[in-house]
């Protein structure tokens, strides 16, 4: 079993995967850590830069928990749907992502990864605030 | 620096005169010599008046339909030669492999919709169709997204232009709607 | 002296609030539109016009020559923060400035590109403001076999200085001046070309042809090879603009303003060129030769100014002598013709008003670009954040409209798209867009001097050839072409050198993702395109040394 976190170089990224280090370490299950970009605009604040990789990469070594990274350019569904592939690849059994306050307005016109993820994942999910 | 250079240029030109001419570059040599030959001949139909001066209408039309042929003689000299035409690039723009011929025929008949349906459904409406057949054909989804998008959109165009350009833009069945009409 | 007082007028007018808010609006969506990466300070233009056409003269030309510098300015935001060039002029500071900002010199970066467009674009302003009402006096004088000259010299040099070959240039050149016979003559009143078809007795409006050549024929170009991938943005970092940099750019600023303002007045295809000389310059003049390649400030402040300068320069031969030198300017062309203006000799004497008061909003404009958008960074790299999808779609309905609002025809509409499909075959076949854009705007201009030429002279045609100034253009047609063919090849060496670093130095750091593909390291397309270009060149020196 494999806990899966759809990380973010956002706060509620970083949120979920101080979360996911804690709940793998607790569980003794190894981390796949997930950052995709749809890559349909010229640049994707989403998408992890070398410097937020070198990061996550730091705090994953330290932690000590066998982990995976996987940052690639996901194809034209988006997050929801990379995040939910990989569940799906890797029978997880936990899938942790991170959540933000958003506006009604906003939420019907860029739609809402946490959302989809929450109503579709076939495991357990832990949506964490920033 | 010259090391590199002189290298980099030496296997370049190895490669630009390998190969046989690509059919469709002959093809493009052809449509431009046959362009020439249609205002060479066509020129020669130009009614020239009486009342025309040394050089009447003809002289241009001959001198531009010979400047056609010329360079149709000329491309496929430079094509002999080992000139290939390469594919502009861009930022968008993947050089490596083919065209992709379903895209570019999606957006024709998105633009074709335009043209069909913007006199009796008015601008809005039919631009709207436009703009989202033709960011679905480049890959947005949803498209009811790329739907809203189009509406918000033109609806701010029919505005802008009708009413604080005064630029005449048809309204359709919207006729007569504040701001729109 | 009077243009000075013809120039403080032309403030007077330019500096009224109205006025400066179409400046201000054309600053920022010139800026805006540049920023957007694929599209260049012409296909700005181009999609721009129609926004201008219920304006009158002197605000719509206030705002083009905001809409043009701020154009200009925004492909090196692009370019230093994407490492692609919103423009092709802006390839020189993709390289440095990129990796400026990758460094974390960003902000350094932005600022030399910001404060040496603002000196450059000053510096050349006042030259033009010196240099242009002088050569109009003597343009004056100049008669219909001389102006045959110099649209031939303006012919060949586009035609041979852009694109890969100039068999090439000269297809696209040809294809140009027969569009431009298509319609009605207009000294004798008879049919050309138009196939019977009403539609085009009237001729085909340059607009259709710009923006479907620029606009209709990029979007399908793009929609038929759709590259996938986002381009990871550089965050913009670092202190501002120290002593140091000042002192490092000054210099530069300068040169590239002296490189870059006379390139731009000769017909030799654009601001491309000055900034690929005066990047060569400060290279060899440097002091830091090893930040070469690597992030050198000089390297973005000399290219940049001369990019700004040159944009400048091109005004000269075009409000003097009505003779555009690149694609960009034959849209202005085209501009000055949509209000029944002839750029010309006779301008300066005809329209004071207007071309001093578009003179002077160039100062403004400078001004402008400086104050807006240092501050405005952020908003533009926003810009950057529109999907492609809804980036292309849009640009094919702003050119729907462009040209549907000139005369409510759907027969434009059609007739759009179909030169948008000969715009994709060019671009599919490596064929240069902008000597057709020329030769469809000169076309008729050279048709009717030479025609009157011939009138006068009762059908003798030794009579283009025997006046002094034509006999001596024509000289600088063939020293033009073989100058011409010289630049290109040190050019395509410079782009190969260049190249060559860029790619030694690409080497891939950080963290590799352990899945799928990581950061796309390859060569943006620009780059592609000119190491692909020096594999189109014809005849190398093969001896000479590392000096380019």
């Amino acid at each position: 079993m494999t806990i899966v976190v759809g990380y973010v170089p956002k706060p509620e990224g970083r949120a979920a995967l101080v979360a996911a280090l804690e709940e793998a370490d607790l569980r003794g299950e190894p981390l796949h850590v997930l950052n995709t970009s749809k890559g349909d605009a010229y640049s994707d604040p989403g998408y992890a830069s070398d410097e937020d990789l070198a990061e996550v990469t730091a705090l994953l070594e330290e932690s000590g928990v066998p982990y995976e990274l996987e940052h690639r350019l996901g194809d034209q569904a988006g997050g929801a749907a990379d995040i939910l592939d990989a569940v799906e690849r890797l029978s997880a059994s936990l899938v942790v992502i991170g959540i933000r306050k958003r506006t009604p307005t906003g939420k019907l016109l860029f739609g809402s990864d946490a959302q989809t993820v929450l109503l579709q994942a076939p495991c357990q999910v832990l949506a964490v605030k920033a | 620096m010259s090391t590199v250079d002189a290298s980099g240029e030496a296997t370049a030109r190895a490669a630009r005169s390998r190969g046989p001419i690509p059919k469709s570059e002959l093809a493009v040599a052809a449509v431009l010599g046959g362009l020439g030959v249609f205002a060479l001949v066509d020129a020669h139909t130009i009614n020239v008046p009486a009342s025309a001066s040394a050089v009447g209408p003809r002289a241009f039309p001959y001198a531009v339909g010979a400047l056609l042929v010329l360079s149709a003689v000329g491309l496929v000299v430079a094509l002999v030669r080992g000139d290939r035409g390469e594919v502009e690039g861009g930022e968008d723009v993947d050089t490596d492999g083919g065209a992709d011929w379903a895209s570019v025929l999606k957006l024709t008949g998105a633009f074709a919709a335009l043209c069909v349906l913007v006199e009796p459904l008015g601008w809005l409406i039919a631009a709207s169709v436009m703009f989202t057949g033709a960011a679905w054909t480049l890959g947005a989804r949803p498209w009811w997204r790329a739907l809203l998008v189009a509406v918000v959109l033109n609806t701010l165009v029919q505005v802008l232009f009708t009413q604080l350009l005064g630029v005449y833009l048809p309204a359709g069945p919207l006729e007569g709607v504040p701001f729109l009409g | 002296m009077g243009d000075l007082s013809a120039l403080m007028a032309g403030f007077e007018t330019a500096l009224q609030p109205e006025y400066l808010l179409f400046a201000v609006v054309g600053v920022l969506l010139g800026t805006a539109v540049g920023v957007l990466p694929g599209i260049g300070p012409a296909m700005t233009l181009a999609l721009l016009l129609p926004l201008t056409y219920s304006l009158e003269p002197t605000a719509a030309f206030i705002m083009f020559a905001g809409i043009y510098y701020g154009g200009m300015y925004g492909g090196s935001t692009t370019s230093i923060l994407l490492n692609t060039p919103g423009e092709s002029a802006s390839i020189i500071t993709a390289l440095e400035g990129n990796k400026m900002a990758k460094a974390g010199r960003g902000a350094a970066a932005l600022a030399t590109a910001a404060l040496g467009s603002f000196v450059a674009g000053t510096i050349a302003t006042v030259a033009l403001s010196l240099v242009a009402p002088t050569i109009a006096d003597l343009a004056v004088q100049l008669g219909p076999p001389d102006f045959v000259a110099l649209a031939v010299l303006a012919f060949l040099t586009v035609a041979a200085m852009l694109g890969s070959s100039p068999a090439r240039g000269i297809s696209s050149l040809a294809l140009g001046l027969f569009i431009s016979v298509i319609g009605t003559d207009s000294l004798t009143g008879q049919q050309r070309f138009t196939l019977g078809l009403p539609t085009l007795g009237d001729g085909i409006d340059i607009v259709i042809v710009a923006v479907g050549f620029f606009a209709v024929g990029e979007a399908l170009h793009v929609a038929s090879r759709l590259r996938r991938g986002p381009i990871p943005l550089v965050p913009i970092s670092g202190r501002w603009f120290t002593k140091q940099d000042f002192k490092r750019s000054w210099k530069p600023w300068l040169r590239g303003t002296a490189i870059g303002f006379p390139i731009g007045t000769i017909p030799a295809g654009g601001a491309e060129l000055g900034t690929f000389l005066s990047y060569a310059t400060e290279r060899k003049l440097s002091k830091h030769q090893e930040e070469f390649s690597h992030g050198a400030i000089e390297g973005v402040a000399g290219p940049e100014a001369a990019n700004n300068a040159s944009a400048a320069g091109v005004l000269v031969p075009l409000l003097t002598l009505g003779l555009p030198t690149g694609a960009t300017a034959a849209i202005m062309l085209a501009a000055f013709q949509s209000y029944g203006i002839a750029p010309g000799p006779q301008l300066f004497s005809d329209e004071p008003d207007l071309v001093w008061a578009l003179i002077a909003s160039l100062y403004i404009g400078n001004v402008l670009l400086l104050v807006l958008n240092l501050p405005l960074v952020g908003v533009w790299v926003k810009v950057l954040r529109l999907p492609r999808p809804y980036l292309y779609a849009g640009i094919l309905t702003f050119a729907a409209l462009g040209v549907y609002a000139v005369g409510a025809s759907v027969e434009d509409l059609v007739l759009l798209f179909i030169l948008g499909g000969i715009g994709w075959a060019m671009r599919s076949f490596g064929f240069p867009v902008a000597p057709a854009i020329v030769g469809l705007i000169l076309g008729p201009i050279a048709e009717e001097q030479l025609r009157r030429t011939l009138a006068i002279s009762q059908g003798d045609p030794t009579a283009l050839v025997t006046s002094p100034f034509a006999a001596v253009v024509y000289c600088l047609v063939v020293v033009a072409f073989i100058g011409s063919q010289w630049l290109k090849r040190r050019q395509a060496r410079l782009d190969a050198a260049v190249f060559a670093v860029a790619q030694a130095s690409t080497t891939p750091g950080g963290p590799t993702s352990p899945v799928g593909e990581g950061r796309p390291t390859v060569p943006s397309g620009k780059e592609r395109r000119d190491a692909a270009r020096t594999k189109n060149d014809e005849t190398n020196d093969w001896d000479s040394g590392g000096q380019w």
